[in-house]
């Protein structure tokens, strides 16, 4: 007989835990009621760590796909706009050293590869400008969309930055008053397993015992479920990424009328770098970097340097990120979600949609019974594994790329050994053949596109190899292209609104749905 | 700028107006109750106020930005939106408020606001009574539009032109009532559409669609050569 998987239960309350309940239900709500259900066990007590605040444009999607109104996400979440990072002193650690990862990808892109055109121009242009509005709208402190753009359509594509805990508190509100996922309050004090080894449920004082078919383990570093009860082990990658401290600060605006950045800022330390982020309220800003090349003392002292008088009495909270996740993400009937799976330095934002594209792959290939879910499972970690490989490679790209010699973290960071193999492979490759969609990128939903690896290669000042004879027959093409960008640049840095303007007007007037 | 001033027997007392200008915009905010006039001769869409997003309805005179293809009143079968009937007046609370720059005024031409015993004149009630129905009308399609959007019933629409002279337009930015969607309401909320009215109005803008071929056979005349 076999052994239906109809009860979710999902361990942990926080961005991962809520959105996985949500993308669960949502994709299931045809028939969530006593026959399936979903149900979230979250600690009264347990305070969630907000773990970055920069999302990617799939939170789009994935907002629209559960049912949330984008309007009331912005009222709710202290919601801004975000259309990139700019990167700051990467490259040479020079006062003027910055350049763009936009998200709109380069004109033309899925006609065209223009990098190659880019470079035998060599005309001083950068790559970012030369193909892409995107760096130019943020320069002016510009909004991806205007009042009349309906909810969760683009201008210029965009993602957000978001206050983590408001967020989840909103997705809790959605997925138990509009999805039907059941929220219990209660501490887990004991996790039951099956003779065989699966998880049968769990002990509360609150609510007794709570079965379930799948559990997905979303408690966070603690890994309740995955780590501490299947054993599961931690896999680090501190010798690829060096980074394993963060200090994090709020930082309140100068006045209401400050203008808000459209972009992540990262700007580079001695042995590290600085995240800003900011919200329509105030300012996230964190130093991330290595304990192994400076002292929490010295890290702080950059950190304020940075914030200069605006942060001078404003409390710093200390955060211990090892990089790394688990070698296994999903076993037996436990998948872990989140930071449970696994934490990387947020250069990218990769989190919040890793979470998103995990909860997407058990919503979508759930497991009808027991007797197939370890093939689900091996698929799931398959991908997973795959996609934690891609992220580890782009976050050390940055790293590779700088010409910084001016502490022991940015030499550190060239010595081959750190760089895994398969980016060393295509950092050869790419000296004689820059990416393009086609080429190596071949995942459905690949966390991130060859656009993103042109922006952070060619920002860095990365050469590819260029024989002219061989571009002429694009020639014309990519000369139309650019002219294109050129005027497209223009027709929206006309016709954007300022982003704070554009926040306002969303919380005032709401936007249309169509 | 308008130069808005209060309106008052005191101060405007010696001022006249003119008739409105005849000429209409390509595209005019209509208001509900008059949306069964307009459907007779022109499409009623809605679309977005650039400043809130919101939605109003218009009714589409011409394609483009200066082109009026439907002539004077008398050409609409006597159809003219109140906001142009109102030109250079305006509500203030429960005020008229005038842009005293505005060209209907004249010290000369045109007939009195005010009689000499600091009345309103003919004119003058006539602007009264059309800003009353436009408070009123404002309302409605308020309503009207609150309802359509909680129940989803408003789509975009692209309206694509190709003309003899091998011309080409695409229209964007128009909305109209999605007769499909509408279909799949609830019987409890089209027996509250009906009741309300708005099944009605409904109806109206999706019918009205039919007058864009018609606006588009008149642009293919006006655009001839005179014989």
């Amino acid at each position: 007989m076999v052994q239906p998987v109809r009860h979710i239960v999902i361990v942990g309350g926080g961005t991962a835990g809520w959105l996985t309940a949500g993308v669960i239900a949502a994709k299931h709500r045809a028939r969530m009621g006593a026959e399936f259900t979903v149900t979230l066990v979250e600690s009264p007590s347990t305070p969630i760590i907000g773990v970055g605040e920069g999302t990617w444009p799939t939170l789009r999607s994935t907002l629209a796909r559960i049912g949330v109104s984008e309007t009331e996400f912005f009222r709710k979440c202290e919601a801004a706009f975000k259309q990139g990072a700019r990167f700051a002193r990467w490259t040479t650690g020079a006062a003027d050293d910055f350049y763009y990862h936009p998200l709109m990808l380069p004109q033309s892109f899925a006609q065209l590869n223009l990098v190659p055109h880019w470079l035998a121009r060599d005309d001083g242009r950068s790559f970012c400008d030369a193909v892409c509005p995107q760096g130019r709208l943020c320069d002016d402190g510009l909004a991806p969309k205007t009042i009349a753009t309906a909810e969760f359509e683009a201008v210029a594509n965009y993602s957000y930055h978001l206050d983590a805990g408001k967020f989840a508190a909103f997705l809790q509100a959605h997925c138990c008053e509009k999805l039907g996922v059941r929220q219990v309050l209660a501490d887990v004090q004991r996790v039951n397993l099956a003779p065989g080894g699966d998880i049968l449920s769990l002990t509360t004082p609150q609510a007794g015992e709570i079965a379930g078919d799948l559990f997905v383990d979303c408690t966070g570093f603690k890994a309740l479920l995955i780590g501490e009860t299947l054993g599961v082990p931690f896999k680090e990658c501190g010798d690829v990424l060096f980074c394993d401290r963060a200090l994090a600060v709020q930082v309140p605006y100068a006045s209401e009328a400050t203008p808000i950045a459209c972009q992540t800022i990262s700007t580079a330390q001695s042995a590290g770098w600085i995240w800003d982020i900011g919200l329509p309220a105030r300012r996230g800003v964190g130093h991330v970097y290595s304990s192994r090349h400076i002292s929490d003392e010295q890290a702080e002292r950059e950190l304020r340097d940075y914030l200069g008088a605006a942060g001078r009495d404003l409390p710093v909270r200390k955060l211990v990120i090892p990089a790394g996740h688990r070698e296994t993400f999903w076993k037996r009937n436990c998948v872990a979600v989140g930071l449970a799976a696994g934490f990387l330095e947020p250069l990218e934002a990769s989190a919040i949609v890793l979470i998103e594209l995990s909860a997407k792959l058990i919503a979508e290939q759930l497991p009808v019974c027991r007797e197939v879910m370890d093939l689900i499972a091996a698929r799931f970690n398959a991908t997973t594994h795959y996609r934690w490989g891609r992220i580890i490679d782009f976050l050390k790209l940055h790293y590779v790329l700088t010409k910084r010699t001016d502490s022991a973290f940015w030499r550190d960071n060239l010595l081959p050994e750190t760089i895994p193999d398969r980016l060393q492979d295509l950092l050869l490759l790419w000296s004689h053949q820059s990416p393009w969609f086609h080429d190596e990128f071949d995942r459905v939903e690949e966390v991130f596109p060859a656009a993103s690896y042109q922006y952070v290669l060619y920002g860095m000042g990365f050469r590819t190899q260029v024989e002219p004879a061989a571009l002429s027959g694009d020639a014309k093409n990519a000369e139309r292209a650019l002219r294109e960008n050129a005027i497209q640049t223009e027709r929206l840095r006309a016709g954007l609104p300022r982003h704070r303007e554009l926040i306002r007007k969303i919380v005032e007037h709401g936007m249309q749905t169509v | 700028m308008p130069n808005l001033q209060l309106l008052n027997p005191q101060t405007h007392g010696h001022l006249r107006l003119r008739r409105a200008a005849e000429a209409a915009p390509h595209f005019v905010q209509v208001l509900a109750p008059e949306f069964q006039a307009a459907a007779t001769c022109c499409p009623i869409l809605f679309t977005k106020d650039p400043e809130t997003g919101g939605f109003y309805a218009g009714a589409m005179f011409g394609f483009k930005p200066g082109e009026n293809l439907l002539g004077s009143p008398e050409d609409r079968g006597g159809f003219h939106p109140l906001m142009l009937q109102r030109e250079g007046f305006f509500m203030s609370e429960r005020n008229i408020a005038i842009d005293r720059d505005h060209a209907r005024f004249s010290e000369h031409e045109g007939e009195p606001l005010f009689n000499e015993a600091h009345e309103p004149g003919n004119s003058l009630r006539a602007i009264q009574r059309t800003l009353g129905e436009i408070h009123h009308g404002l309302e409605r399609t308020k309503s009207f539009i609150a309802e359509l959007t909680a129940l989803k019933l408003i789509e975009a629409i692209e309206i694509s032109l190709k003309f003899e002279n091998g011309e080409r337009l695409t229209l964007q930015g128009l909305y109209t009532v999605s007769l499909d969607g509408l279909r799949d309401v609830e019987d409890a909320a089209a027996i509250r559409l009906f009741r309300a009215g708005d099944l009605q109005l409904a109806y109206s803008m999706a019918g009205s669609l039919k007058q864009i071929p018609r606006l588009a056979r008149l642009r293919e005349q006006q655009q001839l050569p005179a014989s």
